[in-house]
C-alpha cells in the first residue's frame, strides 16, 4: 500500500509545508507514522504518504509535575524508555500491534494517539486519549494548530486533543504531544481464578472491580486462548493490582475473600504477572489466527453473549479484555462473519472496528459503525472544518470520507 | 452580591438589614440544592437563590409586591435549610420575614385569601378559639366530600379539615399558670413556653416536658401573661399582631427574670424555640431591646436544657427503633442537631435516620393549610423516607411536624414523651 | 459589562410570537417570560454580570427540548442552556435575545448498573445526587466541584467540571460513558453508551467541555467507581508559599499520587477557618491538605512516608485527621472556601488559571505585587497536584470602579498563567469571563479552527452566543 513516495519532513515547518503543496495540489495523502499500523482500517488512496516518523525527540519532561512532551514519531519504545529511568510509565499501556499485523516497524507515540490505542488499564485509568494533556498538528491547509497544554487540567477552548485522539490522521497531522504520566508501581499482581464460564467470568471481574482494592485491569481468556499464553492454563478470569508491595499483598488476600465464592484465586509471580498482560495488551493469543479480527466494545455484562452468538455464528476464537467489555474477535475474512459481527455489537448497544481483514474485504465494508445521520453530517462538517479539500486519510475510517 | 438601594431607601433600618443580608450573598446557588420547593418545582424562582433576587428587585424599586412575587414567596416553607446550606451566611430567615411583612403591607389579596389569612391568624395563637374551631372542623369533615375538587380556596379548606385531629385530647390537669415545684431540692428555675396551638391539639407534650424538668430538680414556671411566641402571625407577615404576642412574652419573662430569677426559657415546639430565639433582632431599635435580647438568650430547646442538665433514664432499654424526624426550625432554625439524637440513644431507643433528613415535611407552621399541594407532596416524600429506615415509631420536635406526619400508619410522637417514659413517666399513647 | 453581541431586532420584535410558540409547547409553568420573573435568571454563579433573557423555559423531557430546539431554530431565537446556574465563569449568562432552556426539572436518575460500572443520569441531576444515590452501596461519581452539592451534571459535561479528586480521578471529561444531545435543530442523538470509546471521532471528548456550543445535552452516562475502604487527610503547614510548593514536588517525585493536594495561602486559611472551624493553622503562610486512601494500614503508610517528606520542608505543623469527622471539617472548609470569601468581602472573582507546579512560588510572589498594585485583597486556593490555581480577588461591587479594577487585576493573572506555560481556565471553562483572553493563548489560526469546529455542528451560531470566542463575525 505505501509503494507511494514518502515525505518524512524533519520538523514541523517541514510537515505543513508538505500538507500546504498538497492542499494547494488538491492531492490526497497517505498520513502515517511508521506505518506499523498501515493495514488497520481501511485502505487509503493517495498518491504521496505524508509521515511524521522524522519527527522524533522528547522536548519536555518535567517528572515531578508527571508531564512529558515528544514529537509525534518518537517511538512508543523510546519513550518508555525515558519515563522508565525516572520511575514513571505511560498510563495508557499502549498496545504493540507489530505481532498481530506482522508489522516490522517501531510503533509511534503518533500512531498510538491517532488510533487513541489503550491497553488493558484503559478500565481503571482511562484510554489513551485521556492522557494527552496537549498537542500540535497540521490541519488539511497546513496551518499549524495547538490545543491543550503542557499542564495536567485544562478547558481553554473546545477540546481539540480529544477529536483528534482517535481520528486516524484525518482530520490533522499530529506532531507533537503532551502526555501525563505516572509513577511505576512497586509491585503488580495478577489473580487469577481458573475454569469458569464466560459469564461467571466476567462476573467474577466485575466484582474485583467492584471491589474498594483499585484493581487495575481485568479480563478473561476462554480456555483455547489462554493455553496459548505461557503461564495460563485453562479457562481464566485474571485481574490485576499495582500498588506498593505491601498493599499489593494485603489487597490480594481481601480480593481472594471476595472472589472465593467463584473459586480458588491463584496470585501470579511478578515476572509472569508483567508477561500475562502483555500478551492481553498485545492481543497476543490471535496472533496465529488467520482472516480477520474485530474490536467490540459493548457493557462488560454483555462482552459474554457477544462472544457467545459469534462462536456459534461462525466459531469465533475471542477474548475478554476491559473486566468484559473489550470482545476480541478472530474470524473468517468474509462479509457474513463481518456482518455477524455488526449485529451482535449493534444488538449489546455498543461498538465495533474490524482492525484486521485482507484490503479487500477492508476496502468493502463499514470497518466502523455509521453514525445516524444528524451526527453523519455534522461528521462531515466537521471534516471539513479541518481538512476541506479532504486530502488528509480520505476513506480511511468510512468510504468517501 | 451587588445592590441598588438609595441613600434614602438605607435610611430605613429594615431595608438596610435586609441590604445586610443581601450584599452576603454571592450568588453560589449552593441553596438550590436543599430547598425544598426547588427540588418539587426545579424552577429556580422556588428556590432561595431566586426568592432572594424577586425580594431584592421588590425592595430595591420601592414597588407594591406584584402577584408572580407573592406567589414565589409563599410557597417559601421558611424551613431555612437554606441557611445551614449557605457558605456565605447569608441570613434568609431575616430577609424573607421583612418580605412578608412588606407583601402584607403593599399587597392587596384576593378577598378569600385575606378570609383565610385573618381567621388563621384569629384562631390558631389562641388556644380557647382553636379548640371551639376544631370542634367545628370535626362535624364538618364528612361534608369535606361535598366540596368541589378545582380550586385552590376548597383544596385548602380540605387540608384544614383533613388536617384537624378526628378527637382532642382533654385539657390536661397540669396545663394553665402556675409554678411546678422542683422534686428534690431546686437545682434550677426556668419559664416554659406553654404554647398555644400544641397546648390544645397535645397536652401531653407539656406534661411530659414538666415532668422531665422537676425530675431534674427543676422548678417550672409558666407564667402569666406569656402566650403565642408570635410566629404564626410573623410568618403570615403580620407584624403588629406579632410584636404585640412578642412584647406580651417579653414583659411576662422580664417580671420573673427580675423577680425569682430564670435560668432559661425552655421551648418545647421547635417553630417558636427559633421565634424566640430571635427576639433580640426583631426588637432591635425598639424599647424592649435589651429585655428583648435577655429573653433570646435564655430560650433553649427542650433537648438543649436536657443535655445541660444530665438527662438520665431510669428504665431498662425498650429494644425499639426510632426514626428521628429533625423539625427544620430545629436543625435549621437554630443548629439543634445532634442534643435529640443523643438523648434519644441515651434513653435506650436505637436512633436511625430517614434519607433526605434536611428536607422539611411540608407542616411549616401554616403552610400546609395554605400550600396544600406541595405541603402533601412533602408529607409523602418525607413518610416513604421515614418508613424506608423501618422504625417502630417517628420522634420529633415539633407539634407542626407531628399533625402532619400523624395518621398514614407511622405512630409520630414527641422526644419528650420518649425521654418522660424512658425516665419513669407514662407511655406515650 | 462585557460586551455582547447586538441583540437581534427581529427577534426582539417577535418576542410575543415566540412565547405563545413556546408556551404551546410546553406546560403553562414551563415558560416564563414576565419580566419581573426573567429577573433572577439573569445571572448565574457569576453575578457581576447580568442580562434578562428573552424568555426561560424549564422544559422535563428530552423531547420537549428536542420540540424547543426545533421550533427556536426555526425561528433563528439563540439558545442558552442553564443547569444549576453555578457557572463561575457566566457560562449560563443570558443574552437580551435568547432563551434559556433549563434542565433542572430533569432531574431523575434512570439506570443505576453496578456489574458494568454505570450510571445513566438526567442533566438536571446534580453531581452530588448521583453518589448520594448510591448511598450505602460503596459506589461514587468521582469528580467533585466545589459546588457538587448543587451543580448538575448537564453543566458539569459543559464545562468539564474538575474539583479537588481529579489528580487521581480526572475530571469530568475522564469519568462520562454516554451523552444524549439534542442538536440545534432539534434532533436527538446518542453518543456513546454503555461501552468505553468510540470507534470514529470522539464527540464524547469534544462536546464535554464544549460549553454549549455544540449542542444540548440531556442525559448523561456516567463511570461510576467503588470508594477505597477508607480516606484520610492531613494537614501540613509551612512558613513560606515556595517551601510549601517544594514539598508538593517532592511527594509527587516520590512515586506517590495522594487522591488530593490543596494548597491554600494565608488569607485562604484565615478565611476557611472563619466558616470551617477546622483547626486550620492560622500561623502559617501555606497550608496543604493532603489527602489518601486506602485501608486504615495503607492510610498510615502514606501518611507516614508523605508525613516524613513534610518534616523535611521544615513545617510549623503536621496535623494527621484521626477521624472521618475531622477529616470531613478539614474538607468543609475547603470544599465552602469560595462562600467563606463571600464572608470576608461582600464580592469576589474566582480566577482558574492554571500553571505548571513547579512555578507556584513565582506565580503566587506576581500575583502578590499585583494585588498591592490593584489596591484589592486576594486569597489563593490552589489544586497544588495538578497545578489549577484559583486566586479569589475581593473587592466591593457597590465601590465605583472596584469591579473594573478586580476585572483587569483578574486578567493580569491569567495573562500571567498563560506566560508560564500553564492555561487560562482548568475547570470553570471560558464563559464570558475569559471570552476576551483566548488570544492570549490561542492564535488566529487556532480560533478560527475551533470556530470552525463550533460551525459544523451550530451554523447559525445559535447556542450560547458571546461565550468562549473573543467576538467577531463567524467564519463561514
Amino acid at each position: 500500500m505505501s509503494a507511494a513516495p514518502v515525505d518524512a519532513p524533519g520538523d514541523e515547518a517541514g510537515v505543513a509545508a508538505a500538507v500546504r503543496a498538497a492542499w494547494a495540489a488538491g492531492e490526497p495523502l497517505l498520513v502515517q507514522g511508521n506505518g506499523s499500523k498501515g493495514a488497520m482500517l481501511r485502505p487509503v488512496q493517495a498518491a504521496r504518504t505524508l509521515s511524521a516518523g522524522a519527527l522524533t525527540g522528547i522536548t519536555l519532561y518535567s517528572p515531578q509535575e508527571l508531564v512529558l512532551s515528544a514529537r509525534a514519531g518518537t517511538t512508543v519504545a523510546d519513550l518508555t524508555a525515558a519515563v522508565a529511568a525516572k520511575g514513571q510509565q505511560i498510563t495508557a499501556e499502549i498496545p504493540d500491534f507489530s505481532a498481530l499485523f506482522g508489522s516490522t516497524t517501531a510503533p509511534t507515540l503518533g500512531g498510538a494517539v491517532a488510533a487513541n490505542l489503550s491497553g488493558p488499564r484503559r478500565v481503571a485509568w482511562g484510554a489513551m486519549r485521556d492522557h494527552v494533556l496537549g498537542l500540535r498538528a497540521v490541519n488539511g491547509t497546513g496551518e499549524v494548530i495547538r490545543s491543550g497544554g503542557r499542564v495536567l487540567k485544562n478547558v481553554t477552548g473546545l477540546d481539540l486533543c480529544k477529536l483528534l485522539s482517535g481520528s486516524h490522521g484525518t482530520l490533522a497531522v499530529l506532531t507533537e504531544i503532551t502526555l501525563k504520566v505516572l509513577p511505576v508501581p512497586e509491585r503488580r499482581a495478577a489473580l487469577v481464578v481458573r475454569g469458569l464460564d464466560p459469564v461467571r467470568g466476567v462476573a467474577a471481574l466485575s466484582a474485583a472491580l467492584g471491589s474498594p482494592y483499585g484493581v487495575s485491569a481485568a479480563a478473561y481468556l476462554p480456555a483455547a486462548l489462554a493455553d496459548r499464553v505461557p503461564g495460563l492454563a485453562g479457562a481464566s478470569a485474571l485481574v490485576r493490582l499495582e500498588d506498593f508491595s505491601s498493599f499489593v499483598a494485603y489487597r490480594s488476600e481481601r480480593l481472594r475473600a471476595d472472589l472465593a465464592a467463584f473459586g480458588p484465586v491463584e496470585v501470579l509471580d511478578e515476572a509472569t504477572t508483567l508477561a500475562v498482560w502483555a500478551a492481553v495488551r498485545d492481543a497476543l493469543p490471535l496472533v496465529g489466527e488467520t482472516g480477520a479480527i474485530w474490536r467490540v466494545s459493548v457493557r462488560p455484562s454483555a462482552g459474554p453473549v457477544v462472544a457467545a452468538t459469534l462462536e456459534q455464528a461462525f466459531g469465533a476464537r475471542w477474548f475478554l479484555d476491559w473486566g468484559g467489555g473489550l470482545v476480541w474477535i478472530a474470524g473468517p475474512a468474509t462479509a457474513a462473519a463481518h456482518d455477524a459481527v455488526c449485529a451482535a455489537a449493534h444488538a449489546a448497544g455498543g461498538t465495533w472496528m474490524l482492525l484486521r481483514a485482507p484490503e479487500v474485504l477492508r476496502a468493502a465494508v463499514a470497518v466502523i459503525p455509521p453514525e445516524p445521520a444528524p451526527l453523519a453530517a455534522i461528521a462531515r462538517r466537521v471534516k471539513a472544518a479541518f481538512d476541506p479539500k479532504g486530502i488528509l486519510n480520505p476513506g480511511r475510517l468510512r468510504a468517501g470520507a | 452580591m451587588q445592590t441598588s438601594f438609595t441613600a434614602a431607601q438605607l435610611r430605613d433600618p429594615a431595608t438596610a438589614a435586609a441590604n445586610q443580608v443581601l450584599r452576603t450573598c454571592v450568588h453560589c446557588g449552593f441553596c438550590t440544592a436543599t430547598c425544598p420547593t426547588f427540588v418539587l418545582l426545579g424552577d429556580e424562582l422556588d428556590s432561595p437563590r431566586g426568592r432572594i433576587y424577586l425580594i431584592k428587585e421588590m425592595l430595591e424599586a420601592g414597588r407594591p409586591a406584584t402577584a408572580a412575587v407573592v406567589l414565589h414567596v409563599d410557597r417559601c416553607l421558611s424551613c431555612l435549610s437554606c441557611m445551614t446550606t449557605c457558605p456565605s451566611g447569608v441570613h434568609y430567615m431575616h430577609l424573607v420575614d421583612h418580605a412578608r411583612a412588606t407583601i402584607e403591607r403593599t399587597y392587596r389579596r384576593p378577598w378569600h385569601e385575606r378570609a383565610l389569612r385573618a381567621l388563621l391568624a384569629w384562631v390558631l395563637p389562641h388556644p380557647g378559639r382553636l379548640r371551639l374551631v376544631l370542634a367545628a372542623a370535626r362535624l364538618a369533615r364528612p361534608f369535606a366530600g361535598l366540596l368541589p375538587r378545582g380550586g385552590m380556596s376548597f383544596r385548602r379548606v380540605r387540608a384544614m379539615l383533613a388536617t384537624a385531629p378526628g378527637r382532642l385530647p382533654p385539657a390536661s390537669p397540669l396545663d394553665g399558670v402556675r409554678v411546678h415545684r422542683a422534686e428534690g431540692p431546686r437545682r434550677f428555675r426556668v419559664a416554659l413556653l406553654d404554647g398555644c396551638a400544641q397546648r390544645v391539639l397535645n397536652p401531653a407534650i407539656n406534661d411530659a416536658t414538666i415532668r422531665l424538668l422537676t425530675r431534674l430538680g427543676g422548678e417550672v414556671v409558666v407564667s402569666a401573661g406569656a402566650g403565642c411566641c408570635g410566629g404564626l402571625t410573623h410568618h403570615m407577615g403580620r407584624h403588629d399582631q406579632a410584636l404585640a404576642s412578642v412584647r406580651a412574652n417579653i414583659a411576662a419573662w422580664s417580671r420573673e427574670i427580675t423577680g425569682n430569677g430564670l435560668d432559661g426559657i425552655v421551648v418545647n415546639a421547635a417553630g417558636c424555640g427559633t421565634m424566640l430565639k430571635d427576639y433580640g433582632f426583631m426588637m432591635r431599635g425598639e424599647p424592649e431591646a435589651e429585655a428583648a435580647s435577655q429573653v433570646a438568650a435564655l430560650a433553649m430547646d427542650i433537648t438543649e436544657a436536657l443535655v445541660k442538665l444530665g438527662y438520665a433514664p431510669s428504665r431498662p432499654a425498650p429494644g425499639l427503633t426510632v426514626a428521628y424526624h429533625a423539625a427544620c426550625s430545629l436543625q435549621h432554625g437554630q443548629g439543634v442537631t445532634d442534643a435529640p439524637r443523643m438523648l434519644l440513644r441515651k434513653a435506650g431507643f436505637r436512633v436511625v435516620e430517614p434519607a433526605e433528613a434536611h428536607l422539611c415535611c411540608g407542616s411549616a407552621g401554616t403552610y400546609n393549610l395554605l400550600q396544600p399541594d406541595l405541603a402533601a407532596a412533602l408529607r409523602d416524600r418525607k413518610l416513604a423516607n421515614l418508613c424506608a429506615t423501618a422504625p417502630d415509631m417517628v420522634a420529633t420536635g415539633n407539634i407542626g411536624c407531628m399533625t402532619q406526619l400523624a395518621g398514614h400508619g407511622l405512630p409520630v410522637v414527641h422526644t419528650v414523651e420518649l425521654l418522660d417514659w424512658m425516665a419513669g413517666g407514662p407511655r406515650p399513647g | 459589562m462585557i460586551a455582547q453581541l447586538p441583540p437581534r431586532q427581529d427577534v426582539l420584535a417577535r418576542r410575543d410570537a415566540i412565547v405563545a410558540g413556546l408556551r404551546r409547547l410546553l406546560a403553562p409553568d414551563a415558560v416564563i417570560a414576565e419580566p419581573d420573573l426573567l429577573k433572577p435568571y439573569e445571572t448565574d454563579g457569576m453575578s457581576c454580570h447580568r442580562q434578562v433573557p428573552l424568555a426561560v423555559v424549564l422544559p422535563a423531557t428530552t423531547a420537549e427540548v428536542a420540540a424547543v430546539m426545533a421550533f427556536l431554530h426555526r425561528e433563528g431565537v439563540c439558545v442558552v442552556a442553564r443547569g444549576a446556574g453555578t457557572s463561575l465563569s457566566g457560562g449560563a449568562l443570558p443574552m437580551q435575545d435568547a432563551v434559556v432552556i433549563g434542565v433542572m426539572r430533569m432531574n431523575r436518575i434512570l439506570e443505576i448498573d453496578y456489574a458494568d460500572r454505570l450510571a445513566v443520569v438526567q442533566a438536571g441531576v446534580t453531581n452530588l445526587g448521583i453518589t448520594q444515590a448510591m448511598e450505602g452501596r460503596g459506589f461514587f461519581y468521582a469528580p467533585d466541584p466545589s459546588s457538587q452539592l448543587a451543580c448538575m451534571i448537564g453543566g458539569n459535561v459543559a464545562m468539564n467540571s474538575g474539583g479537588a479528586h481529579c489528580l487521581r480521578y480526572g475530571v469530568t471529561t475522564n469519568n462520562l460513558l454516554g451523552l444524549k444531545l439534542v442538536t440545534v435543530e432539534g434532533e436527538v442523538v446518542d453518543i456513546g453508551g454503555g461501552h468505553l470509546d468510540a470507534a470514529g471521532y470522539d464527540w464524547l471528548g469534544l462536546l464535554t467541555g464544549s460549553e454549549g456550543q455544540l449542542a444540548i445535552v440531556t442525559e448523561v452516562t456516567v463511570r461510576i467507581l467503588r470508594a477505597a475502604e477508607g480516606a484520610r487527610a492531613m494537614l501540613a503547614a509551612f512558613r513560606a508559599n515556595d517551601v510549601a510548593g517544594d514539598c508538593v514536588a517532592a511527594i509527587i517525585a516520590s512515586g506517590i499520587i495522594p487522591v488530593a493536594l490543596e494548597f491554600m495561602d494565608r488569607p485562604a486559611i484565615h478565611a476557611c477557618e472563619a466558616f470551617a472551624h477546622a483547626g486550620y493553622p492560622l500561623d502559617a503562610e501555606a497550608m496543604l491538605i493532603i489527602e489518601v486512601e486506602g485501608s486504615a494500614a495503607e492510610q498510615d503508610d502514606l501518611l507516614g512516608r508523605i508525613g516524613e517528606i513534610c518534616r523535611r520542608h521544615d513545617p510549623i505543623s503536621l496535623r494527621i485527621s484521626a477521624s472521618a469527622a475531622e477529616s470531613a471539617a478539614i474538607w468543609k472548609g475547603r470544599k465552602g472556601a469560595f462562600g467563606a470569601v463571600g464572608r470576608i468581602s461582600p464580592d469576589y472573582l474566582c480566577m482558574d488559571g492554571v500553571i505548571p507546579t513547579s512555578r507556584l512560588a513565582e506565580v503566587l510572589r506576581r500575583i502578590g505585587a499585583m494585588s498591592a498594585e490593584y489596591g484589592l485583597q486576594v486569597a489563593n486556593i490552589f489544586h497544588a497536584g495538578d497545578g489549577n490555581l484559583h486566586p479569589l480577588i475581593m473587592f466591593d461591587a457597590n465601590e465605583p470602579d472596584s469591579f473594573d479594577r478586580a476585572e483587569r487585576f483578574g486578567a493580569d493573572i491569567l495573562r500571567l498563567c498563560v506566560e508560564m506555560g500553564g492555561c487560562l481556565t482548568g475547570e470553570h471553562g471560558v464563559g464570558v469571563e475569559k471570552r476576551d483572553l483566548m488570544v492570549v493563548q490561542f492564535t488566529a489560526a487556532e480560533l478560527d479552527q475551533q470556530r470552525r469546529v463550533k460551525s459544523a455542528f451550530d451554523p447559525g451560531w445559535l447556542l450560547n452566543p458571546s461565550k468562549v470566542f473573543p467576538l467577531q463575525v463567524p467564519p463561514a
